[in-house]
């Protein structure tokens, strides 16, 4: 600050420019810092004279020589402790301020809830806002990870733009349903970084996908019937190690994916709902490449008997309109497109198959309920046609041929989608075995 | 395979089905202990096998040998279905309509597939302890089916007994406590037994 040490003849003056300086200097800080602070009590509508937060701060730097980032820090902790507010506290202790606005700057990748955070990073995303206190929301990335922010209305922060880099100083990392997210507040300060930084997003594989934000590289596996309205595509992305659900909303400008073809997604949002992961892709970058992938199998064979055949089952009616396919009443209504009266008509089997320890859930397609009761569609619609008892009786004649049975199904683990399926044979080797096992220590 | 969650509407999301024990009709016959595992009226009861397994559901094979049409109000079914080690006595009523009309609908002798649910019965004070099975599903099914389910039973059977064995499931300390008579070793003399009557 001052450098006038050659003169001895000056000392005094420099004592008293030093101390002017000084005082100069941290004088503007008191203000700005106890507004900060009186700022955030305020979004907990708490009211706290700044006068009052700058004799604190004040004496924590005058007279016991704090470090002004730590004294702001020390200051908020005290006042949210005395108002019993315990999202106020910035972390964990010891964190020293590094940054000049006395939160830690990050990585976003270690941005860990219930910190307060400076991160640099480009904004790669940007949602529609959900509410009209959100000002701005969206995903920022730098090369460690990604996370979701929301700028509240309030903070009045600059409005950011995607492709564009920016220093967030002093938001706050909170979590909703264990995805972390930036709050930007009124004590946020945003500033623009200039340079482009080079931001090659790195792709995970989809086994160490975690709720928040991922990027994949991934093949469509398959394509479901959509259950809403606003649903563009729903089905399932697989890699190498494991498969996942993917969603798109419907939005200008958001086009389906293939099946079959590979792509590179980056920043989609991965959510968890019943403990299972599902992929929102509306945010992400999606690339189509030309590659192909192995995926996983992730397949299990289940053998048990079929214990329930559900209602539903058997022969029934799907709405035509395209991409909708739902499944018909009775009385031909499709719950979105309404009456339909040129349906479509498909076979499926919905039931329980227990191994006696467990019991699984199963959905058996067109294909493999033809293989399994021999009944083909153009019989099935041959009976619920001309039977009495119409689509009834398709439902009496399936469940008679596998009700009670055992039947080894494959599918995938979590799902209940059963893509083969046949029946168990009995096998002599395992009577054998068994007849050796009982009678082993009798 | 797991039931997704729209499925499931209102119920809890942690909601499985009950899976059905595989038994043989002699061990299912030495049931006495019936218990729930809270006071809410819907949590399932369960039969507590003597070698140490509680079961909610059963899945049984046999061959069904009588059915009788009882009551005059109230019209229900009972039947005799035989394994190769004993009688299990099952029964349908209107709560199970669709059980009841398949029961009446199946002729004597025939293999069937039962899935029902067990309980411990007295007809009075003075009569012994009876176990009968309240049919949810009833199936026609053929021999092979038959043979399976053996090979299944005695499988589940044998795994229970060297459960037992090592004796430390909760279920397992229960049954000890109450069957202290009962030795589970003879349910693997039985399982041999009816392995062996299968003929190849």
């Amino acid at each position: 600050m001052c450098r006038f040490t050659f003169a001895p003849h000056t000392s005094q003056y420099i004592d008293r420019i030093r101390s002017d300086s000084y005082v100069e200097m941290y004088e503007m800080d008191f203000s700005e810092a106890a507004d900060r602070i009186s700022r955030k009590f305020q979004k907990s509508g708490q009211t706290i004279d700044p006068k009052k937060i700058e004799g604190k701060l004040r004496r924590l730097i005058e007279e016991f020589s704090v470090q002004p980032s730590e004294a702001e820090r020390s200051v908020t902790n005290e006042l949210a402790k005395e108002f019993n507010i315990p999202s106020m506290g910035t972390g964990s202790a010891g964190s020293g301020g590094t940054g000049s606005s006395g939160t830690e700057e990050k990585k976003i990748a270690d941005a860990a809830p219930g910190e307060w955070v400076t991160i640099e990073g480009k904004i790669v995303a940007l949602a529609a806002p959900a509410s009209p206190s959100i000002a701005q929301g969206g995903i920022i990335a730098d090369d460690s990870g990604a996370i979701r922010f929301v700028a509240w209305a309030k903070a009045n922060a600059p409005v950011m733009a995607v492709g564009s880099w920016y220093r967030i100083e002093s938001a706050v990392v909170d979590e909703f349903k264990g995805i972390a997210s930036l709050k930007i507040h009124s004590g946020t300060t945003i500033k623009e970084i200039e340079e482009d930084r080079a931001l090659m997003p790195t792709t995970v594989p989809i086994s160490e996908l975690h709720p928040g934000i991922g990027s994949i590289r991934a093949k469509v596996v398959q394509e479901w019937d959509a259950t809403h309205e606003r649903m563009l595509q729903s089905g399932l992305l697989g890699d190498e190690t494991d498969t996942i659900d993917f969603v798109i909303w419907k939005e200008p400008g958001k086009e389906s994916l293939t099946p079959g073809a590979v792509y590179n997604i980056f920043y989609a949002q991965v959510d968890e709902y019943n403990g299972r992961l599902s992929l929102n892709l509306n945010t992400a970058m999606v690339m189509q490449e030309d590659g192909d992938i192995a995926v996983s199998g992730g397949d299990i064979a289940v053998s048990g008997a079929i214990v329930h055949v559900a209602p539903g089952s058997g022969i029934i009616k799907r709405c035509p309109v395209e991409r909708c396919n739902r499944a018909l009443s009775r009385q031909n209504y499709c719950p979105v497109h309404e009456i339909q009266p040129k349906f479509t008509y498909d076979l499926r089997i919905k039931g329980w198959l227990d191994n006696g320890e467990k019991t699984h859930s199963v959905l058996l397609q067109r294909d493999v309920v033809e293989s399994l009761t021999g009944i083909s569609l153009d019989a099935a619609k041959e009976i619920a046609e001309n039977n009495p008892l119409g689509m009834d009786e398709v439902f009496l004649q399936m469940r008679d041929k596998i009700l009670g049975r055992y039947f080894t199904c494959h599918g995938r683990e979590i799902e209940r989608l059963v893509n083969k399926c046949e029946p168990v044979v009995f096998e002599s080797g395992k009577h054998t075995a068994l007849l050796n096992r009982a009678g082993g220590a009798s | 395979m797991s039931t997704p969650a729209r499925e499931m509407g209102r119920k809890d999301a942690s909601f499985e089905r009950e899976p059905a024990r595989r038994v043989f009709a002699s061990e299912l016959r030495e049931c006495r202990y019936q218990f729930k595992d809270s006071e809410d009226e819907k949590s399932p009861t369960f039969v507590l096998l003597p070698t140490g397994e509680r079961c909610n559901r059963i899945f049984i094979v046999g061959t069904l040998t009588e059915k009788q049409r009882q009551g005059d109000q109230n019209i229900f079914y009972r039947g005799r279905v035989v394994d190769p080690t004993g009688t299990f006595f099952i029964m349908a009523g209107s709560y199970q309509p669709e059980a009841m009309q398949q029961l009446a609908k199946i002729e004597t002798p025939a293999f069937v597939a039962v899935i029902g649910k067990p309980s411990v019965y007295r007809k009075d004070e003075a009569s012994s302890p009876m176990v009968s099975v309240r049919v949810e599903s009833i199936n026609i099914v053929d021999k092979e089916t038959r043979d399976l389910w053996i090979l299944d039973t005695a499988e589940r059977t044998i795994d229970r007994i060297e459960a037992f064995a090592v004796g430390t499931a909760p279920d397992v300390v229960k049954a000890k406590e109450q069957y202290p008579t009962i030795d589970p070793v003879t349910f693997r003399k039985i399982a041999y037994d009816a392995l062996a009557q299968i003929k190849i």
